[in-house]
């Protein structure tokens, strides 16, 4: 069952393209600024976490190196973790937002969760990009290679997972709408569950144990380590998170064509 | 089955139940796991109950009945976008499917760019909505309000849009829902236009309709629905006859209980218009009227009419095997009928010299409303042209020989 929809999903792979380009200029629609956003946005969140933390906190990392003070720390899973959040909440209401469509057009559904992730991601994705060149540019550290391949690996196993997760939600959300409730409380308990504002040798040991269970440590903690040259993840690492991401996804679909036929019914 | 002769489509045992809305959390909890279950919910109401047929190509196909019969449902289920609860459905073509007209526009953007997105809905890809583009654009007449964003538009022209591209693809099986009833007079007639060509072009249509005159005008069989399950199938003049037939009667069950308080349908709530009486050379009889060949006939009596605005009529000859040979509108030839008393209008209209062969005919008077676009009810009468002929057809046609081709006048 889920063979036939992926193919029919990709007899439909001119809608995401023009869906997801819909969903890119909807998020700017109206706006002056329109694309510039784009870089704005990342701009001024940068400027706020460096004037927070750096000048009024002061945080000092314990065994850093002074040339990656902790914005650039931060802002090295920072954005990867905006991505994760803003794509799993969009593409958890994506149906049902939609819900026009869908109650009157025959279409792969599931092509409005893609959309929903894939447009998140790319947004995110420009900013992550802008921001790691403005730190370049001021002189911070960076090991290139890392931040690329890892940053690369990084986002493909996050996109993989939050499309996995977005359609189980999203389809459990048809039927019970205190999903979008609960999954903002839930972003806000997993991103302080994620080595994002810390690094996770900063938590005291027996938390370390039981923040190892959350299996976005694995994703960031890897990518920080690589992006600032403190070593490169094993392949097995990269492999391993890969297949999960790619588990959900796959996990997520099936669950998502086993509820689909009914959700005309219950928009 | 497939290959050229398989059905376009083909239902066999559908049902489909709504589940009634849960109002308790924990119902919603246990409706879900049960759907996973693959279970049937328990608290449903039947839309659909045991539907099964089959579209050939080129069939075209029109589905009546009352508000709530379960009409849009089976569109639905045909296009795939609802499925059934039991039974199957086998579709063989590529279905297009006008559910509303533009559905899944959106207002801010321009009409171009809904255009790319609908298409994009039903399959295309850019360079294919490249190619279709100009056809559409044609066919929409909106000139430079295309690059507007809809919300600027017109209902009619919105309407227009959602036409020009649903049938940019030439579907093998078109499904439209009460499509012509929007939209002004102009682009009823096109549309009605369009549709005829796809027809005889050898689409396949399937219409949604509460105008009777469009179902007989462009439907060669239809389905009755009520209440959920097929209540009559059969060539589109007997469906449609029947269906008035048993409005009127309902109507006139509702008229002698002035208390009864049930919602009035949708015929009866806009009024209908109606043949009260139709003569042929002032005769009212169920016998065929006798006439001598080359007679002249006169085609009397009385339309109602609800609003009190002037309805139209038509009055049509057709063969006893129900051939038709001629209609006309009074509209088309800018005669308006007489008003009477009551709310009654009374027509007349006289064939001088019948030029029929001899044969069983039927005169028919249908009334329509005052924009001559709805076809409402019709009443028929028999007549008989005497005499013998061994002419062939129905119609006797003016005629000369003559030896030299070139001359005709020549004797």
């Amino acid at each position: 069952m889920t063979l036939t929809a992926i193919s029919r999903a990709w007899q439909h792979r001119w809608l995401l393209g023009s869906l997801l380009q819909r969903e890119l200029r909807n998020r700017y629609a109206g706006t002056a600024g329109g694309m510039v956003w784009v870089f704005l946005h990342p701009m001024l969140m940068l400027a706020i976490y460096a004037v927070v933390f750096q000048y009024v906190f002061r945080v000092k990392l314990p065994n850093a190196d002074p040339s990656q003070p902790y914005v650039v720390w931060v802002a090295v899973t920072l954005w990867p973790w905006l991505a994760f959040s803003e794509a799993l909440s969009r593409g958890t209401v994506a149906v049902q937002q939609h819900a026009d469509l869908v109650k009157k057009v025959a279409f792969p559904q599931e092509l409005l969760v893609y959309s929903a992730v894939l447009t998140s991601l790319l947004i995110h994705a420009t900013g992550y990009a802008i921001v790691l060149l403005l730190l370049w540019g001021w002189g911070y550290e960076f090991r290139f290679t890392g931040v690329v391949l890892v940053g690369l690996w990084a986002w493909l196993v996050l996109g993989c997972a939050a499309t996995g997760l977005s359609l189980f939600l999203g389809a459990l959300h048809i039927f019970l709408r205190d999903v979008e409730q609960l999954l903002g409380q839930l972003l806000t308990m997993l991103f302080f569950a994620s080595p994002v504002l810390y690094p996770l040798a900063l938590a005291p040991e027996g938390l370390q144990a039981a923040l190892a269970f959350n299996p976005l440590v694995h994703v960031f903690e890897p990518l920080r380590i690589a992006a600032l040259g403190q070593g490169f993840p094993p392949w097995s690492t990269l492999l391993v998170a890969l297949i999960g991401g790619l588990v959900l996804w796959i996990a997520g679909l099936a669950w998502f064509h086993r509820l689909s036929p009914h959700f005309e019914d219950q928009l | 089955m497939t290959g050229p002769f398989a059905p376009l489509l083909r239902l066999q045992g559908v049902n489909k139940d709504y589940p009634l809305a849960l109002t308790k959390g924990g119902q919603r909890l246990a409706q879900v796991w049960s759907l996973l279950r693959g279970n049937v919910p328990r608290h449903v109401f039947h839309a659909l109950r045991d539907i099964s047929f089959e579209v050939p190509r080129g069939e075209s196909l029109g589905l009546v009945g009352v508000n709530g019969a379960g009409k849009s449902t089976l569109l639905k289920l045909m296009a795939g976008v609802v499925t059934p609860t039991k039974g199957t459905i086998e579709r063989n073509a590529r279905v297009g499917a006008l559910l509303e007209l533009g559905a899944g526009f959106h207002q801010e953007y321009t009409g171009r760019d809904n255009v790319f997105l609908a298409c994009a809905l039903m399959g295309l890809n850019r360079r294919e909505t490249l190619a279709r583009l100009d056809g559409i654009l044609s066919f929409a007449d909106i000139g430079e309000h295309i690059d507007q964003p809809i919300k600027h538009y017109s209902s009619g022209m919105v309407v227009r849009l959602g036409f020009a591209v649903a049938t940019s693809v030439a579907p093998d099986v078109l499904i439209t829902d009460e499509v012509l009833a929007v939209g002004d007079e102009s682009f009823q007639k096109k549309c009605m236009t369009w549709m005829e060509g796809y027809l005889s072009n050898g689409g396949t249509l399937l219409l949604c309709s509460h105008s009777m005159y469009h179902v007989q005008k462009l439907c060669r069989h239809a389905i009755w629905l009520h209440e959920g399950r097929m209540h009559m199938q059969g060539s589109a003049a007997d469906v449609t006859r029947a269906y008035l037939a048993w409005h009127e009667e309902r109507d006139r069950a509702a008229k002698s209980r002035p208390s009864s308080h049930e919602a009035p349908t949708e015929q009866s709530a806009a009024g209908i218009y109606q043949v009260r009486s139709m003569y042929l050379n002032g005769q009212d009889s169920v016998e065929p009227l006798a006439l001598p060949p080359r007679g002249s006939l006169t085609v009397s009596g009385a339309l109602y009419s609800p609003d009190g605005r002037t309805p139209q009529v038509a009055v049509g000859v057709v063969r006893a095997d129900g051939t038709p040979i001629y209609g006309v509108v009074s509209e088309m030839d800018g005669h308006e009928l007489a008003p009477g008393a009551d709310g009654l209008f009374h027509y007349a209209i006289t064939f001088p010299e019948l030029p029929l062969l001899p044969g069983r005919y039927v005169a028919r008077s249908h009334a329509m409303d005052p924009e001559g676009l709805r076809l409402f009810d019709h009443v028929e009468r028999p007549f008989e042209v005497g005499g013998s002929s061994r002419e062939f057809g129905y119609t006797k046609l003016d005629h000369r020989w003559h030896r030299d081709p070139m001359s005709p006048s020549d004797e």
